[in-house]
């Protein structure tokens, strides 16, 4: 593979959202409209307790992606309340073109005592191009922990292909401590799940990307089709110490596939890669691929976790 | 007609035993039973003494029974019957209540598995277990929940209750709809029974709806749907309570409810049939919760959980009487 950086296309401290949704710009996911791109990105804002809540917003491009057409007003879903799985923010949002409509599945976040965080997969659906939500069910997620998927339930990317769903997302396996009296630092892991309809899901616990760190985080799988074959790009980073040490954050991961099912995970063929230097040249994350006009392209943050905004590259070989 | 059961008295209360363990150091909450040759295994919830911050974990363990005077309390577990979760884990904080189910030489375990939360005290997914050393210790299916969280029931499933019939596993239980603030601003919690079926144990259906309406409006909040199959037809003795002011109002706090069926699905409320009042004074001054009904040698016996839902032990009532529907 073999991808030419645009560059830094939206960056969030240009612009001010209705409700103080100011900060960061994580998790671009793209859906291609008449005449342009909806770019769907959760932002943050502090609540009083200085904690950081996400929630998903859209910003809409041209085709040529050098022009920003417009923002939504404000979050397109609400959180959950109070002891809901969403209760505390939403990322990422994934969203699919179906039946019509537009489906979003939601990375819902709870905090929790012991742990900083639980996650769960929901579904919220838009009949308006994705201006406004409806969460599906009563408030619930409909994937959570199950028997050997215990926590973290979340980062869901969904494809509609031959007939029926597929979905690959990650679920946690360790909460590990750096030394005794440090906070608890997540360990989570890609997986895939199969649907007929879209809500109701069969998975089996197990993960499908062979590690390449010691300890490592695998986050935010994108499947496309190209050339005859399944593709992911994915991040990854080691448990401790990813925040400010360059070695130790994130980076895209690549795989391919025949079959959406059995990966042959293969970095060196991902063609991208942190810039010397610049908005991207410490961290790459939260990748999305899509096709606009024939070309594929992919969608990413850089340093900081999407703090800065988000950037475009475009396949070329 | 009306069950008539008569009130016998506490029978296991951790705190009047000086020998207990440490991790049994108070409550006996949500009492069930297995019954062997010469005695009658009761589970049980406990806990140890609370941390620096007054917050409990939970255990699970049992008594047994002298099964010709259920007075005569004959052996005590020495340790918990499951161990608590790894960090991060559904039931890293507490595993109550529990259900056991013996099938054949094993015995299995449904438990509600607690973690805690920031904005509410604590969501709970059920676990499940099984025994092969008669029930004395148990190993985890896995370790995450057998049923967690879905759309319509988004969190707090918990109060399981496992039975089979028919060649089919039936999981009652409650379902957290939502959370209220008392006036003090401390948030409590209103689930309703509700129920799934399973071949395996291990993946569950969810039939999706309420097993029963609710007598107390909205937000009446319904636990421990406890089923027994007598004379061709379904019971059910689950408790149920006001939203708020329930934890030492009697007038407020849990009672016996009934249902009936036909066919594990559909229920028929009928409250009238039982009519358990709070003792004058006592153990069980305050509340009759989380009960549990069983046969033994031609008696419907049934136990349940006194004040602070167990705090001040279970006790035992017995059916004057046929068992008449």
């Amino acid at each position: 593979m073999k991808w030419k950086k645009i560059g830094k296309i939206f960056d969030p401290s240009h612009y001010n959202s209705a409700q103080g949704y100011d900060e960061f710009a994580k998790s671009p996911q793209a859906i291609v409209c008449d005449g342009y791109v909806r770019v769907f990105y959760c932002a943050q804002r502090r609540g009083a307790d200085g904690k950081y809540v996400s929630v998903p917003h859209y910003v809409d491009f041209n085709k040529s992606f050098d022009k920003v057409l417009g923002l939504s007003d404000g979050p397109v879903i609400k959180l959950g309340d109070k002891g809901e799985f969403d209760e505390h923010g939403i990322f990422p949002l994934n969203i699919i073109k179906h039946d019509h409509k537009i489906w979003g599945y939601t990375s819902g976040w709870s905090r929790r005592q012991s742990v900083s965080i639980d996650m769960a997969i929901g579904l919220a659906i838009s009949s308006d191009q994705g201006v406004s939500f409806h969460k599906y069910g009563k408030g619930g997620p409909i994937m959570a922990a199950s028997l050997n998927e215990p926590f973290l339930v979340g980062d869901p990317f969904v494809k509609y292909i031959h007939g029926s769903f597929h979905m690959w997302y990650i679920f946690g396996t360790e909460w590990l401590r750096a030394t005794s009296g440090a906070s608890p630092e997540r360990i989570y892991k890609i997986a895939y799940a199969h649907s007929s309809d879209g809500i109701n899901w069969q998975r089996n616990g197990m993960t499908i990307i062979p590690a390449k760190r010691a300890q490592e985080c695998q986050a935010l799988p994108t499947v496309f089709y190209d050339k005859g074959k399944y593709h992911m790009y994915f991040c990854h980073r080691d448990v401790f110490d990813f925040r400010d040490n360059k070695e130790k954050a994130y980076r895209l991961g690549y795989a391919f596939s025949d079959d959406m099912i059995v990966w042959h995970r293969d970095d060196s063929q991902a063609g991208i890669d942190v810039s010397e230097e610049g908005w991207d040249s410490d961290m790459m994350c939260y990748p999305n691929v899509f096709e606009c006009d024939g070309g594929i392209f992919l969608l990413y943050n850089g340093n900081e976790f999407g703090k800065h905004g988000f950037g475009l590259a475009q396949l070329v070989a | 007609m009306v069950f008539n059961f008569q009130k016998k008295g506490l029978i296991f209360d951790p705190k009047q035993d000086v020998n207990r363990p440490v991790w049994m150091n108070d409550y006996a909450q949500a009492p069930n039973v297995i019954i062997f040759d010469n005695f009658v295994r009761v589970y049980f919830c406990c806990r140890p003494k609370p941390d620096t911050r007054a917050q409990y974990v939970s255990y699970c363990g049992f008594v047994d029974l002298n099964r010709y005077n259920l007075f005569d309390i004959i052996n005590i577990s020495q340790n918990p019957i499951l161990e608590l979760g790894s960090t991060g884990s559904f039931d890293e904080f507490g595993t109550y209540p529990v259900s056991v189910h013996k099938e054949g030489q094993d015995i299995y375990a449904v438990y509600g598995g607690w973690t805690r939360c920031e904005s509410v005290p604590f969501n709970i997914s059920l676990g499940m277990a099984v025994s092969k050393n008669g029930g004395v210790s148990f190993q985890k299916f896995g370790p995450g929940p057998i049923l967690s969280h879905s759309p319509d029931e988004p969190f707090t499933i918990t109060s399981p209750k496992l039975r089979r019939y028919n060649n089919m596993w039936y999981l009652a239980y409650t379902a957290g709809r939502r959370w209220i603030l008392d006036e003090a601003g401390r948030p409590e919690i209103i689930y309703k029974l509700r129920m799934a079926t399973s071949i395996d144990c291990v993946t569950w259906t969810r039939i999706n709806h309420d097993l029963i309406e609710s007598r107390l409006g909205d937000d009446e909040a319904q636990a421990c749907p406890d089923i027994i199959f007598i004379n061709g037809k379904y019971h059910m003795f689950f408790c149920y309570r006001f939203g708020l002011d329930f934890r030492t109002n009697p007038k407020r706090s849990y009672k016996i409810g009934y249902a009936s069926s036909s066919d594990l699905i559909n229920w028929q409320r009928d409250d009238s049939k039982i009519a358990m009042v709070p003792s004058d004074r006592g153990w069980d001054s305050e509340m009759i919760a989380y009960p549990t009904i069983f046969e033994l040698d031609g008696s419907i016996m049934m136990l349940y959980a006194g004040n602070g839902v167990g705090k001040t032990g279970f006790g035992l009532a017995k059916l004057e009487g046929e068992f008449l529907s």
